[in-house]
Protein backbone atom coordinates (compact mmCIF):
# COMPACT_ATOMS: atom_id res chain seq x y z
CA UNK A 1 0.00 0.00 0.00
CA UNK A 2 1.70 3.23 -1.03
CA UNK A 3 1.23 6.34 1.10
CA UNK A 4 -1.07 8.06 -0.86
CA UNK A 5 -3.64 4.99 -0.34
CA UNK A 6 -2.45 5.23 3.47
CA UNK A 7 -3.78 9.26 3.23
CA UNK A 8 -7.52 8.17 1.16
CA UNK A 9 -7.71 5.36 3.69
CA UNK A 10 -7.24 8.63 6.41
CA UNK A 11 -10.00 10.58 5.11
CA UNK A 12 -12.43 7.65 4.02
CA UNK A 13 -12.36 7.32 8.07
CA UNK A 14 -12.76 11.03 8.97
CA UNK A 15 -15.86 10.24 6.64
CA UNK A 16 -16.75 7.72 8.00
CA UNK A 17 -16.73 9.08 11.45
CA UNK A 18 -18.47 12.14 10.56
CA UNK A 19 -21.71 10.43 9.03
CA UNK A 20 -21.76 7.85 11.41
CA UNK A 21 -22.21 10.73 14.06
CA UNK A 22 -24.61 12.95 11.48
CA UNK A 23 -26.92 9.77 11.58
CA UNK A 24 -26.21 9.44 15.60
CA UNK A 25 -29.84 9.62 17.29
CA UNK A 26 -29.84 12.72 18.74
CA UNK A 27 -33.07 14.57 19.15
CA UNK A 28 -32.98 16.37 15.98
CA UNK A 29 -36.15 18.39 16.99
CA UNK A 30 -35.16 18.23 20.40
CA UNK A 31 -34.62 22.15 21.20
CA UNK A 32 -30.74 22.65 20.78
CA UNK A 33 -28.96 22.60 23.55
CA UNK A 34 -26.20 25.12 23.02
CA UNK A 35 -22.51 24.40 24.78
CA UNK A 36 -23.41 21.38 26.32
CA UNK A 37 -24.20 19.71 23.33
CA UNK A 38 -20.35 20.29 22.41
CA UNK A 39 -19.04 18.79 24.98
CA UNK A 40 -20.91 15.74 25.61
CA UNK A 41 -21.09 14.44 22.39
CA UNK A 42 -17.22 13.14 21.74
CA UNK A 43 -18.06 12.64 18.05
CA UNK A 44 -19.35 15.98 17.34
CA UNK A 45 -16.39 17.51 18.96
CA UNK A 46 -13.85 15.70 16.44
CA UNK A 47 -16.33 16.83 13.57
CA UNK A 48 -16.26 20.78 14.66
CA UNK A 49 -12.13 20.92 15.24
CA UNK A 50 -11.26 19.31 11.90
CA UNK A 51 -14.00 20.52 9.71
CA UNK A 52 -14.30 23.93 8.77
CA UNK A 53 -18.03 24.29 9.83
CA UNK A 54 -20.58 24.66 7.31
CA UNK A 55 -23.42 27.56 8.70
CA UNK A 56 -26.32 25.49 7.91
CA UNK A 57 -25.63 22.56 9.79
CA UNK A 58 -24.66 23.93 13.27
CA UNK A 59 -26.02 26.66 13.48
CA UNK A 60 -28.55 26.53 16.55
CA UNK A 61 -31.49 27.82 15.34
CA UNK A 62 -32.95 29.98 18.17
CA UNK A 63 -30.13 31.41 20.24
CA UNK A 64 -31.95 32.60 23.08
CA UNK A 65 -30.80 31.48 26.49
CA UNK A 66 -34.34 31.01 28.05
CA UNK A 67 -35.60 28.23 25.45
CA UNK A 68 -32.81 26.25 26.78
CA UNK A 69 -34.36 25.91 30.47
CA UNK A 70 -37.05 23.19 30.26
CA UNK A 71 -38.98 25.35 32.93
CA UNK A 72 -39.50 27.69 30.85
CA UNK A 73 -40.47 25.99 28.15
CA UNK A 74 -44.92 26.33 28.01
CA UNK A 75 -46.55 22.93 27.35
CA UNK A 76 -48.23 22.64 23.68
CA UNK A 77 -51.34 20.55 22.90
CA UNK A 78 -50.05 20.19 19.56
CA UNK A 79 -46.44 19.10 20.10
CA UNK A 80 -47.58 16.59 23.01
CA UNK A 81 -50.72 15.04 20.69
CA UNK A 82 -47.02 14.06 18.28
CA UNK A 83 -45.08 13.03 20.61
CA UNK A 84 -47.76 11.07 22.87
CA UNK A 85 -47.97 7.20 21.35
CA UNK A 86 -50.45 6.63 23.95
CA UNK A 87 -52.93 9.22 23.59
CA UNK A 88 -55.87 6.78 23.35
CA UNK A 89 -54.98 5.91 26.42
CA UNK A 90 -56.58 9.30 28.18
CA UNK A 91 -59.16 7.27 29.77
CA UNK A 92 -61.22 8.72 31.95
CA UNK A 93 -64.81 7.87 34.01
CA UNK A 94 -67.84 9.79 35.00
CA UNK A 95 -68.26 9.97 38.90
CA UNK A 96 -71.29 11.51 39.46
CA UNK A 97 -72.20 9.46 43.04
CA UNK A 98 -68.76 10.57 43.83
CA UNK A 99 -69.68 11.41 47.44
CA UNK A 100 -71.15 7.72 47.93
CA UNK A 101 -68.16 6.40 46.73
CA UNK A 102 -65.90 8.34 48.75
CA UNK A 103 -67.64 7.21 51.59
CA UNK A 104 -67.28 3.38 50.49
CA UNK A 105 -64.02 3.97 49.90
CA UNK A 106 -63.53 4.58 53.67
CA UNK A 107 -65.63 2.25 54.58
CA UNK A 108 -63.34 -0.18 52.18
CA UNK A 109 -60.22 1.06 53.76
CA UNK A 110 -61.05 0.41 57.30
CA UNK A 111 -62.67 -3.09 56.81
CA UNK A 112 -58.80 -3.52 55.52
CA UNK A 113 -56.82 -2.02 58.00
CA UNK A 114 -58.95 -2.94 60.93
CA UNK A 115 -60.42 -6.80 59.38
CA UNK A 116 -58.76 -8.49 56.68
CA UNK A 117 -55.52 -6.98 56.95
CA UNK A 118 -55.26 -8.33 60.98
CA UNK A 119 -56.73 -11.90 59.53
CA UNK A 120 -54.46 -11.98 56.50
CA UNK A 121 -51.18 -11.03 58.12
CA UNK A 122 -52.49 -13.89 61.02
CA UNK A 123 -53.23 -16.48 58.57
CA UNK A 124 -50.12 -15.71 56.63
CA UNK A 125 -47.85 -16.42 59.45
CA UNK A 126 -49.83 -19.84 59.51
CA UNK A 127 -49.95 -21.04 56.60
CA UNK A 128 -46.68 -21.13 54.69
CA UNK A 129 -46.82 -19.02 51.23
CA UNK A 130 -46.72 -22.26 49.00
CA UNK A 131 -49.94 -23.50 50.25
CA UNK A 132 -51.87 -20.19 50.31
CA UNK A 133 -50.78 -19.93 46.41
CA UNK A 134 -52.34 -23.80 46.17
CA UNK A 135 -55.37 -22.46 47.93
CA UNK A 136 -55.66 -19.53 45.57
CA UNK A 137 -55.37 -21.73 42.60
CA UNK A 138 -58.16 -24.10 43.89
CA UNK A 139 -60.55 -21.28 44.29
CA UNK A 140 -59.62 -20.37 41.05
CA UNK A 141 -60.09 -23.31 39.38
CA UNK A 142 -63.66 -23.59 40.59
CA UNK A 143 -64.00 -20.02 38.71
CA UNK A 144 -63.82 -22.04 35.40
CA UNK A 145 -67.06 -21.84 34.42
CA UNK A 146 -67.45 -17.79 34.56
CA UNK A 147 -64.35 -18.03 32.60
CA UNK A 148 -65.63 -20.63 29.63
CA UNK A 149 -68.61 -18.60 29.48
CA UNK A 150 -67.01 -15.61 28.79
CA UNK A 151 -64.60 -16.86 26.73
CA UNK A 152 -66.90 -18.16 24.48
CA UNK A 153 -69.34 -15.40 24.55
CA UNK A 154 -66.42 -13.21 23.34
CA UNK A 155 -65.80 -15.75 20.53
CA UNK A 156 -62.28 -16.79 21.59
CA UNK A 157 -62.53 -20.43 21.00
CA UNK A 158 -58.76 -21.22 21.74
CA UNK A 159 -59.05 -19.52 25.11
CA UNK A 160 -62.33 -21.50 25.64
CA UNK A 161 -60.49 -24.45 24.51
CA UNK A 162 -57.21 -24.01 27.05
CA UNK A 163 -59.50 -23.28 29.65
CA UNK A 164 -61.46 -26.55 29.45
CA UNK A 165 -57.99 -28.44 29.04
CA UNK A 166 -56.61 -26.97 32.50
CA UNK A 167 -60.28 -27.72 33.86
CA UNK A 168 -59.73 -31.28 32.77
CA UNK A 169 -55.83 -31.91 33.53
CA UNK A 170 -55.84 -29.46 37.19
CA UNK A 171 -58.66 -31.69 38.35
CA UNK A 172 -56.65 -35.06 37.61
CA UNK A 173 -53.25 -34.15 38.11
CA UNK A 174 -53.02 -30.99 39.82
CA UNK A 175 -54.57 -32.76 42.89
CA UNK A 176 -58.30 -31.75 41.99
CA UNK A 177 -57.09 -27.66 41.22
CA UNK A 178 -54.44 -27.06 44.20
CA UNK A 179 -51.64 -27.74 41.53
CA UNK A 180 -51.70 -26.27 38.34
CA UNK A 181 -49.58 -28.15 36.40
CA UNK A 182 -51.64 -27.05 33.07
CA UNK A 183 -49.38 -23.95 33.34
CA UNK A 184 -46.02 -24.94 33.27
CA UNK A 185 -43.71 -24.63 30.43
CA UNK A 186 -44.64 -27.96 28.92
CA UNK A 187 -48.39 -27.24 28.50
CA UNK A 188 -48.56 -23.96 28.84
CA UNK A 189 -51.91 -23.11 29.48
CA UNK A 190 -52.50 -20.16 31.11
CA UNK A 191 -55.56 -18.77 33.03
CA UNK A 192 -57.35 -17.16 30.88
CA UNK A 193 -57.90 -13.68 32.42
CA UNK A 194 -61.69 -12.45 31.92
CA UNK A 195 -65.09 -12.07 33.12
CA UNK A 196 -68.84 -10.88 31.85
CA UNK A 197 -67.93 -7.62 32.71
CA UNK A 198 -64.88 -7.47 29.72
CA UNK A 199 -67.64 -9.51 27.13
CA UNK A 200 -69.61 -6.56 27.61
CA UNK A 201 -67.20 -4.47 26.68
CA UNK A 202 -65.53 -6.48 23.80
CA UNK A 203 -68.66 -5.58 22.31
CA UNK A 204 -68.75 -2.09 23.00
CA UNK A 205 -70.39 -1.55 26.46
CA UNK A 206 -68.65 1.09 28.19
CA UNK A 207 -68.65 1.83 31.85
CA UNK A 208 -71.69 4.29 32.64
CA UNK A 209 -70.10 5.78 35.43
CA UNK A 210 -67.91 4.79 38.34
CA UNK A 211 -69.31 2.50 41.88
CA UNK A 212 -67.16 1.83 44.88
CA UNK A 213 -68.79 -1.30 46.19
CA UNK A 214 -68.42 -2.22 49.53
CA UNK A 215 -66.08 -4.95 50.24
CA UNK A 216 -66.02 -5.33 46.39
CA UNK A 217 -64.51 -2.39 45.41
CA UNK A 218 -63.97 -0.48 42.35
CA UNK A 219 -66.51 -1.29 39.39
CA UNK A 220 -69.02 0.00 37.03
CA UNK A 221 -72.64 -0.67 35.88
CA UNK A 222 -71.11 -2.73 33.40
CA UNK A 223 -68.55 -4.56 35.20
CA UNK A 224 -71.12 -5.43 38.44
CA UNK A 225 -72.14 -7.85 35.68
CA UNK A 226 -69.39 -10.00 36.99
CA UNK A 227 -70.34 -9.84 40.51
CA UNK A 228 -73.79 -11.02 39.95
CA UNK A 229 -72.45 -13.58 37.14
CA UNK A 230 -69.96 -14.74 39.67
CA UNK A 231 -72.15 -15.71 42.34
CA UNK A 232 -74.63 -17.68 39.85
CA UNK A 233 -71.53 -19.35 38.13
CA UNK A 234 -69.31 -19.69 41.03
CA UNK A 235 -69.81 -23.19 42.74
CA UNK A 236 -69.21 -22.14 46.53
CA UNK A 237 -72.10 -19.90 45.99
CA UNK A 238 -74.57 -22.70 46.42
CA UNK A 239 -73.29 -23.61 49.91
CA UNK A 240 -75.74 -24.50 52.04
CA UNK A 241 -76.43 -23.28 55.34
CA UNK A 242 -75.32 -19.65 54.12
CA UNK A 243 -72.95 -19.27 57.23
CA UNK A 244 -70.71 -22.23 55.64
CA UNK A 245 -71.06 -20.16 52.08
CA UNK A 246 -70.01 -17.11 54.46
CA UNK A 247 -67.26 -19.06 56.17
CA UNK A 248 -65.64 -20.26 52.53
CA UNK A 249 -66.08 -16.56 51.00
CA UNK A 250 -64.51 -15.17 53.61
CA UNK A 251 -61.77 -17.65 53.68
CA UNK A 252 -61.10 -17.11 50.29
CA UNK A 253 -61.39 -13.34 50.47
CA UNK A 254 -58.52 -13.73 53.66
CA UNK A 255 -56.38 -16.29 51.17
CA UNK A 256 -56.39 -13.66 48.58
CA UNK A 257 -55.67 -10.83 50.53
CA UNK A 258 -52.92 -12.71 52.48
CA UNK A 259 -50.79 -12.97 49.07
CA UNK A 260 -51.40 -9.48 48.42
CA UNK A 261 -50.59 -7.62 51.57
CA UNK A 262 -48.47 -4.57 51.16
CA UNK A 263 -50.46 -3.72 47.70
CA UNK A 264 -53.35 -1.30 48.62
CA UNK A 265 -50.84 0.08 51.12
CA UNK A 266 -48.36 1.21 48.08
CA UNK A 267 -50.49 2.40 45.99
CA UNK A 268 -52.41 4.73 49.28
CA UNK A 269 -48.93 5.98 49.96
CA UNK A 270 -47.47 6.55 46.15
CA UNK A 271 -51.34 9.01 45.75
CA UNK A 272 -51.43 12.37 46.27
CA UNK A 273 -55.94 11.46 46.34
CA UNK A 274 -55.70 7.73 46.95
CA UNK A 275 -59.56 7.39 46.18
CA UNK A 276 -58.52 9.30 42.42
CA UNK A 277 -55.83 6.77 42.55
CA UNK A 278 -57.69 3.79 42.80
CA UNK A 279 -60.11 5.15 40.58
CA UNK A 280 -58.18 5.89 37.66
CA UNK A 281 -55.78 2.60 37.92
CA UNK A 282 -58.89 0.41 38.00
CA UNK A 283 -60.18 1.98 34.57
CA UNK A 284 -56.73 2.00 32.82
CA UNK A 285 -56.65 -1.70 33.98
CA UNK A 286 -60.10 -2.52 32.77
CA UNK A 287 -59.40 -0.96 29.50
CA UNK A 288 -55.93 -2.92 28.94
CA UNK A 289 -57.88 -5.89 29.66
CA UNK A 290 -61.02 -5.26 27.09
CA UNK A 291 -58.29 -4.29 24.63
CA UNK A 292 -56.67 -7.50 25.08
CA UNK A 293 -59.92 -9.89 25.28
CA UNK A 294 -60.51 -7.68 21.67
CA UNK A 295 -57.36 -8.72 20.59
CA UNK A 296 -58.73 -12.86 21.29
CA UNK A 297 -61.97 -12.62 19.88
CA UNK A 298 -62.61 -14.11 16.16
CA UNK A 299 -65.02 -11.25 15.49
CA UNK A 300 -62.77 -8.52 16.57
CA UNK A 301 -59.40 -9.35 15.93
CA UNK A 302 -59.36 -7.83 12.71
CA UNK A 303 -60.82 -4.86 13.13
CA UNK A 304 -59.25 -4.30 16.89
CA UNK A 305 -56.07 -4.07 15.92
CA UNK A 306 -55.94 -3.53 11.86
CA UNK A 307 -54.23 0.25 12.28
CA UNK A 308 -51.11 -1.34 13.93
CA UNK A 309 -51.00 -5.08 13.32
CA UNK A 310 -47.55 -6.38 13.69
CA UNK B 1 4.34 -2.10 9.26
CA UNK B 2 1.35 -0.72 6.71
CA UNK B 3 -0.78 -3.31 7.27
CA UNK B 4 -0.83 -2.90 11.18
CA UNK B 5 -1.87 0.53 10.01
CA UNK B 6 -4.45 -0.06 8.01
CA UNK B 7 -6.17 -2.70 10.86
CA UNK B 8 -5.26 -0.10 13.70
CA UNK B 9 -7.38 2.65 11.25
CA UNK B 10 -10.31 0.46 10.88
CA UNK B 11 -10.23 -0.25 14.68
CA UNK B 12 -10.02 3.01 15.30
CA UNK B 13 -13.06 3.72 12.92
CA UNK B 14 -15.07 1.25 14.39
CA UNK B 15 -14.94 2.01 18.07
CA UNK B 16 -15.68 6.19 17.29
CA UNK B 17 -18.43 4.87 15.25
CA UNK B 18 -20.01 3.21 18.33
CA UNK B 19 -19.28 5.27 20.38
CA UNK B 20 -21.00 7.88 18.09
CA UNK B 21 -24.53 6.27 19.09
CA UNK B 22 -26.18 6.34 21.78
CA UNK B 23 -26.23 2.81 23.71
CA UNK B 24 -30.82 1.62 22.73
CA UNK B 25 -33.68 2.12 24.65
CA UNK B 26 -33.83 -1.72 25.74
CA UNK B 27 -30.05 -1.61 26.59
CA UNK B 28 -30.56 1.70 28.98
CA UNK B 29 -33.26 0.30 30.44
CA UNK B 30 -31.78 -3.08 31.34
CA UNK B 31 -28.46 -1.47 32.09
CA UNK B 32 -30.07 0.81 35.06
CA UNK B 33 -32.22 -1.66 36.48
CA UNK B 34 -28.88 -3.95 36.70
CA UNK B 35 -27.26 -1.46 38.61
CA UNK B 36 -30.37 -1.27 40.71
CA UNK B 37 -30.07 -4.72 41.47
CA UNK B 38 -26.40 -4.85 41.93
CA UNK B 39 -26.81 -2.03 44.48
CA UNK B 40 -29.67 -4.27 46.57
CA UNK B 41 -27.53 -6.65 46.29
CA UNK B 42 -24.37 -5.44 47.86
CA UNK B 43 -22.94 -7.60 50.69
CA UNK B 44 -21.89 -4.50 51.88
CA UNK B 45 -24.37 -2.60 51.68
CA UNK B 46 -26.77 -5.12 53.51
CA UNK B 47 -26.82 -3.49 57.45
CA UNK B 48 -29.82 -1.74 58.38
CA UNK B 49 -27.17 1.33 58.73
CA UNK B 50 -26.43 1.31 55.61
CA UNK B 51 -29.62 2.23 54.34
CA UNK B 52 -28.86 6.11 53.01
CA UNK B 53 -25.76 5.31 51.45
CA UNK B 54 -28.04 2.77 49.48
CA UNK B 55 -30.40 5.36 48.77
CA UNK B 56 -27.74 7.77 47.88
CA UNK B 57 -26.72 5.19 45.24
CA UNK B 58 -30.14 4.44 43.95
CA UNK B 59 -30.47 8.36 43.57
CA UNK B 60 -27.73 8.71 41.55
CA UNK B 61 -28.94 5.58 39.21
CA UNK B 62 -32.36 6.67 38.82
CA UNK B 63 -31.87 10.59 38.05
CA UNK B 64 -29.39 8.94 35.47
CA UNK B 65 -32.76 7.01 34.10
CA UNK B 66 -35.62 9.23 34.34
CA UNK B 67 -36.20 12.51 32.64
CA UNK B 68 -38.05 14.26 35.62
CA UNK B 69 -38.74 17.35 33.74
CA UNK B 70 -40.80 15.56 31.06
CA UNK B 71 -42.83 13.53 33.68
CA UNK B 72 -43.82 16.32 35.49
CA UNK B 73 -45.43 18.16 32.41
CA UNK B 74 -46.64 15.08 31.21
CA UNK B 75 -48.76 14.37 34.81
CA UNK B 76 -49.76 18.12 34.61
CA UNK B 77 -50.26 18.49 30.75
CA UNK B 78 -51.81 22.08 29.91
CA UNK B 79 -52.35 22.45 33.98
CA UNK B 80 -47.62 23.06 33.39
CA UNK B 81 -48.55 26.54 31.51
CA UNK B 82 -50.52 27.47 34.78
CA UNK B 83 -47.56 27.35 36.77
CA UNK B 84 -44.85 30.00 36.82
CA UNK B 85 -40.87 28.82 36.23
CA UNK B 86 -40.13 29.01 39.59
CA UNK B 87 -43.31 27.18 40.44
CA UNK B 88 -42.74 24.64 38.01
CA UNK B 89 -39.06 23.82 39.34
CA UNK B 90 -40.87 23.32 42.82
CA UNK B 91 -43.44 20.89 41.28
CA UNK B 92 -40.52 18.69 39.67
CA UNK B 93 -38.18 18.65 43.21
CA UNK B 94 -41.39 18.11 45.29
CA UNK B 95 -43.09 15.58 42.70
CA UNK B 96 -39.74 14.13 43.16
CA UNK B 97 -39.88 13.63 46.46
CA UNK B 98 -43.17 11.95 46.47
CA UNK B 99 -42.08 9.43 44.48
CA UNK B 100 -38.63 8.77 45.89
CA UNK B 101 -40.80 8.43 49.44
CA UNK B 102 -43.29 6.26 47.79
CA UNK B 103 -41.16 3.77 45.82
CA UNK B 104 -37.87 3.68 47.07
CA UNK B 105 -38.87 1.27 50.39
CA UNK B 106 -40.91 -0.88 47.82
CA UNK B 107 -37.36 -1.55 45.84
CA UNK B 108 -35.56 -2.61 49.27
CA UNK B 109 -38.34 -5.23 49.48
CA UNK B 110 -36.69 -7.08 46.50
CA UNK B 111 -35.43 -10.69 47.26
CA UNK B 112 -33.83 -12.19 43.89
CA UNK B 113 -37.08 -12.05 42.14
CA UNK B 114 -36.28 -12.67 38.50
CA UNK B 115 -36.34 -9.41 36.01
CA UNK B 116 -37.18 -10.55 32.38
CA UNK B 117 -36.49 -7.32 29.71
CA UNK B 118 -37.94 -9.29 26.98
CA UNK B 119 -38.99 -6.68 23.90
CA UNK B 120 -38.38 -3.25 22.67
CA UNK B 121 -41.30 -1.42 20.61
CA UNK B 122 -39.90 1.49 18.72
CA UNK B 123 -43.12 3.93 18.42
CA UNK B 124 -40.71 6.52 16.83
CA UNK B 125 -37.04 7.24 16.05
CA UNK B 126 -37.42 9.34 19.62
CA UNK B 127 -39.89 6.81 21.07
CA UNK B 128 -39.87 3.58 22.77
CA UNK B 129 -41.74 1.17 24.57
CA UNK B 130 -39.57 -1.18 26.68
CA UNK B 131 -41.47 -4.53 28.13
CA UNK B 132 -40.02 -6.22 31.15
CA UNK B 133 -41.51 -8.85 33.71
CA UNK B 134 -40.51 -9.68 37.37
CA UNK B 135 -41.39 -13.04 37.84
CA UNK B 136 -42.09 -14.08 41.40
CA UNK B 137 -43.10 -17.35 43.00
CA UNK B 138 -47.00 -16.92 42.73
CA UNK B 139 -47.12 -13.93 39.45
CA UNK B 140 -45.73 -12.33 36.75
CA UNK B 141 -45.67 -8.93 36.98
CA UNK B 142 -45.46 -6.74 33.82
CA UNK B 143 -43.65 -3.39 33.97
CA UNK B 144 -43.41 -1.11 31.00
CA UNK B 145 -40.99 1.32 30.82
CA UNK B 146 -41.61 4.03 28.11
CA UNK B 147 -38.91 6.14 27.34
CA UNK B 148 -38.02 8.92 25.20
CA UNK B 149 -34.58 10.49 23.39
CA UNK B 150 -33.36 12.92 24.05
CA UNK B 151 -30.04 14.88 23.37
CA UNK B 152 -28.46 11.40 22.37
CA UNK B 153 -29.81 9.62 26.10
CA UNK B 154 -33.11 7.27 26.18
CA UNK B 155 -34.79 8.59 29.23
CA UNK B 156 -37.87 7.24 30.69
CA UNK B 157 -40.80 9.25 31.29
CA UNK B 158 -43.59 6.89 32.40
CA UNK B 159 -43.91 3.19 33.95
CA UNK B 160 -46.59 1.18 33.17
CA UNK B 161 -46.90 -1.06 36.43
CA UNK B 162 -49.83 -3.84 35.37
CA UNK B 163 -50.71 -1.78 32.66
CA UNK B 164 -51.28 1.23 34.89
CA UNK B 165 -49.35 3.97 33.66
CA UNK B 166 -48.20 6.05 36.01
CA UNK B 167 -47.97 9.23 34.39
CA UNK B 168 -51.90 9.12 33.49
CA UNK B 169 -52.60 7.86 37.18
CA UNK B 170 -51.49 11.37 38.28
CA UNK B 171 -52.55 13.16 35.47
CA UNK B 172 -56.14 12.41 36.32
CA UNK B 173 -55.20 13.31 40.38
CA UNK B 174 -53.60 16.65 39.74
CA UNK B 175 -56.34 17.32 37.24
CA UNK B 176 -58.74 16.69 39.52
CA UNK B 177 -56.98 19.00 42.29
CA UNK B 178 -56.57 21.64 39.88
CA UNK B 179 -59.85 21.77 38.84
CA UNK B 180 -60.93 23.45 42.17
CA UNK B 181 -57.47 24.53 43.52
CA UNK B 182 -54.52 26.89 42.30
CA UNK B 183 -51.05 25.61 41.38
CA UNK B 184 -49.84 27.26 44.77
CA UNK B 185 -52.33 24.97 46.37
CA UNK B 186 -51.27 21.75 45.01
CA UNK B 187 -47.76 22.74 45.85
CA UNK B 188 -48.87 23.17 49.56
CA UNK B 189 -50.48 19.47 49.66
CA UNK B 190 -46.79 18.55 48.12
CA UNK B 191 -45.37 20.08 50.17
CA UNK B 192 -46.87 18.68 53.41
CA UNK B 193 -46.85 15.10 51.75
CA UNK B 194 -42.84 15.99 51.75
CA UNK B 195 -43.02 16.26 55.17
CA UNK B 196 -44.91 13.73 56.50
CA UNK B 197 -42.93 10.97 58.35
Amino acid sequence: MSKSDAGILWILLLIFIIAGCAHSPRGESSPPVQGQALTDAPGKTAFMTVMPVSDAAVTPQEPSAQKDDPFHDEYVDDEDDARDLHKDEKVSIADPIEPFNRAMFLFNDKMYFWVLKPAATGYNAVVPEPGRIGVKHFFDHLGYPARVLSCLFQADVKGAAEETGRFVINTLWGLGGFLDPAAGESLNLQKQDTDLGQTLGVYGVGHGFFIMWPVYGPSSPRDSLTIVGDHFLYAPSYIDPWYARFGVWSYEKINSASLRIGDYESLKAAAIDPYIAMRDAYIQYRMQAVKARKEKSLLFKYSAGAGQKE
Amino acid sequence: MKKWFTIGSVLIFFVLAFSCHAAGPLATAETAVGKVIDVLRDPQLKSPASKEAKKDKLRIIYKDMFDEIEFSRRTLTRNWNKFTPDQRREFVDLFEQVLEKAYLDKIFDYSDEKIEFYKENMVSDKQAEILSKIVTSSKEIPIFYRMILKDGKWKVYDVVVENVSLVQNYRTQFNDILASSTPEQLLEILRKRVKEH
